[in-house]
């Protein structure tokens, strides 16, 4: 198993995915934060909702990890990989434990990363902007850890659903569709159904912002943290369970 | 005793298609066997089943006594080239190689030693998606030799090699042979492997047509008369009207059943003028046209 955990790192030390990765989430959430640090009145930036709405700046990483662990998988068919990794380790099943276990640690060790730039870069900036700003946003260690751990299940998520459909553009594109889209229409439109629907999930347990303003009416229907939680390792278990069932069963061709 | 053996072997792709049908065979300690046969043989697909990477839908195989997936320390044990495309093209040739050998725990060091092997050290800090293609074949070989294996599967190694190539390919695999690997090679191109192979497996069409060492093999079967005329064509009619099976083969003519006195004969007997006449044993392509004839007309 730690053979396999080290030739995992090894792809993606060995390829230009995970620098393209990194370079994403740079700009997902270094860009809008440097603007808004460089171009929002002096007076604004100390204040909550401003500094709240700072400290989110990472929010978008999930949604990267989500299509970093879809590519991890899906790259392995696309390119033939897969096979090499099968004949090295015959027991399939360990091969995609060893992938689903390796993604959720990158991604929980990423969201770390772009939730530290965060920090520092509103500290850089607002001594720049010569403004004292609480880099935390008012978040506890607790709300770190929660976005820390859903990044890593939806990095998971990603690799699990990668293996149950293959083809890359479709799941890429069909899940990013469902993920914004058709799951915040039905969220907007049946919160009672909206709220049981994996992304939201995912949000449910790591975003603040959920329970902020105006989100009496969405949120009423919505699961409490550790139920959301208990829901999310439930979508992840069924799916990641899948994926294993599945490529037990796949012929490689 | 048996390094592989393949008992009753059938794969289904959905209800259609009969990749491999009732296949059976055994492959012997330290030699090289090919499997040949035309494209849609069911070759690629008997040894994806052979490697567990295909399910059987019914019979069974083994591989040194044990099914692929009970194997302790596969890539130790069994090497295996089935295409040239498992490679990320931006991976390097050699972090392809170490990602693979990482898996199997392989140190560093032999990764270097294999690409040293198939003569591709040169090359390989490149991505692989600069490699032409008789480079990622070599690339494939070197990754089926990391764990110096004691069985050796390969599916058309030859596929994208130049003649140089071919023949740095036969020197090799008779050089993987001589220490004493067992090595099962097939190709859709039979004279590609007439001088490489001791024995041979011949499918068609999902079906193993024969087996066997190659000398036997070809000396069971009818020789051929080769006959040369400037008047092919009346003298291939002569000879079908007289009962001999007649395949054309450029400007001559590969005839079996009579002798070559008999091919005279009738050819005197319609003033056709010969330009070469002579009895030779059949190629492997003869052979295979020869036993897939057979199984058509049976």
């Amino acid at each position: 198993m730690i053979a396999l955990a080290r030739a995992e790192l090894l792809k993606l030390r060995s390829t230009r995915t995970a620098l393209g990765l990194f370079i994403v989430i740079l700009v997902v959430t270094l860009v809008p934060l440097v603007l808004i640090l460089a171009l929002v009145p002096k007076d604004w930036l100390g204040e909550e909702g401003i500094t709240q709405f700072l400290t989110t700046a990472s929010a978008l990483v999930p949604l990267v990890l989500l299509v970093f662990g879809i590519l991890g998988m899906t790259n392995e068919y696309r390119h033939g990989t897969i096979t090499y990794s099968y004949l090295v380790t015959p027991r399939r099943w360990q091969v995609m434990v060893v992938k689903l276990v390796v993604y959720l640690l990158v991604g929980m060790v990423t969201m770390l990363v772009a939730m530290a730039l965060v920090y520092v870069a509103i500290l850089i900036g607002g001594a720049i902007r010569g403004v004292d700003i609480d880099a935390t946003g008012g978040s506890t260690l607790g709300d770190y850890a929660r976005q820390l751990v859903v990044a890593g299940l939806v990095t998971t998520f990603g690799v699990a659903l990668g293996a149950l459909i293959r083809a890359q553009i479709i799941t890429v594109a069909g899940t990013l569709i469902w993920a914004l889209f058709v799951e915040n229409i039905i969220y907007v439109l049946k919160p009672a159904v909206g709220n049981w629907l994996p992304f939201v999930v995912f949000n449910q347990v790591s975003a603040a912002q959920m329970s902020g303003d105006g989100m009496e009416a969405l949120t009423e229907s919505a699961l409490t943290r550790p139920e959301a939680f208990l829901v999310s390792i439930a979508y992840i278990a069924i799916v990641s369970v899948a994926a294993v069932f599945i490529s037990l069963r796949r012929d490689v061709t | 005793m048996s390094v592989i053996k393949a008992e009753h072997l059938t794969k289904r792709f959905g209800k259609k298609v009969l990749a491999v049908d009732d296949v059976s065979f055994a492959i012997e300690e330290g030699t090289i066997t090919g499997v040949l046969g035309p494209n849609g043989a069911g070759k690629t697909t008997t040894l994806r089943i052979i490697l567990d990477l295909v399910r059987p839908s019914s019979g069974s195989v083994t591989i040194l006594g044990h099914r692929y997936r009970e194997l302790r320390a596969p890539a130790a044990r069994v090497g295996a080239l089935l295409d040239s495309s498992g490679f990320h093209p931006g991976r390097s040739g050699r972090n392809a190689l170490r990602v693979i050998a990482a898996g199997a725990g392989i140190p560093d060091a032999r990764v270097d030693e294999t690409l040293e092997m198939v003569e591709l050290e040169g090359a390989a800090k490149r991505a692989v998606k600069g490699y032409s293609t008789g480079m990622k074949q070599r690339l494939a070989l070197a990754a089926s030799l990391l764990g110096d294996p004691e069985v050796l599967i390969l599916d058309e190694p030859a596929n994208g090699l130049d003649p140089e190539g071919m023949l740095w390919l036969r020197t090799f695999l008779r050089k993987l042979a001589s220490e004493g690997r067992t090595v099962l090679v097939s190709s859709h191109v039979l004279a590609e492997v007439e001088q490489t192979v001791d024995d041979i497996l011949i499918m068609s069409k999902g079906q193993l047509l024969a087996q066997g060492p190659i000398r036997e093999l070809t000396a069971s079967t009818q020789p051929v008369v080769r006959v040369r005329s400037p008047q092919a064509e009346k003298l291939e009619a002569a000879l079908v009207s007289s009962g001999a099976a007649v395949n054309r083969l450029n400007d001559a003519l590969a005839v079996r059943g009579p002798s070559a006195a008999e091919v005279g004969d009738v050819a005197h007997a319609q003033g056709v003028a010969l330009h070469e006449l002579l009895t030779e044993q059949p190629s492997l392509e003869e052979l295979f046209l020869q036993i897939a004839g057979t199984r058509r007309e049976q």
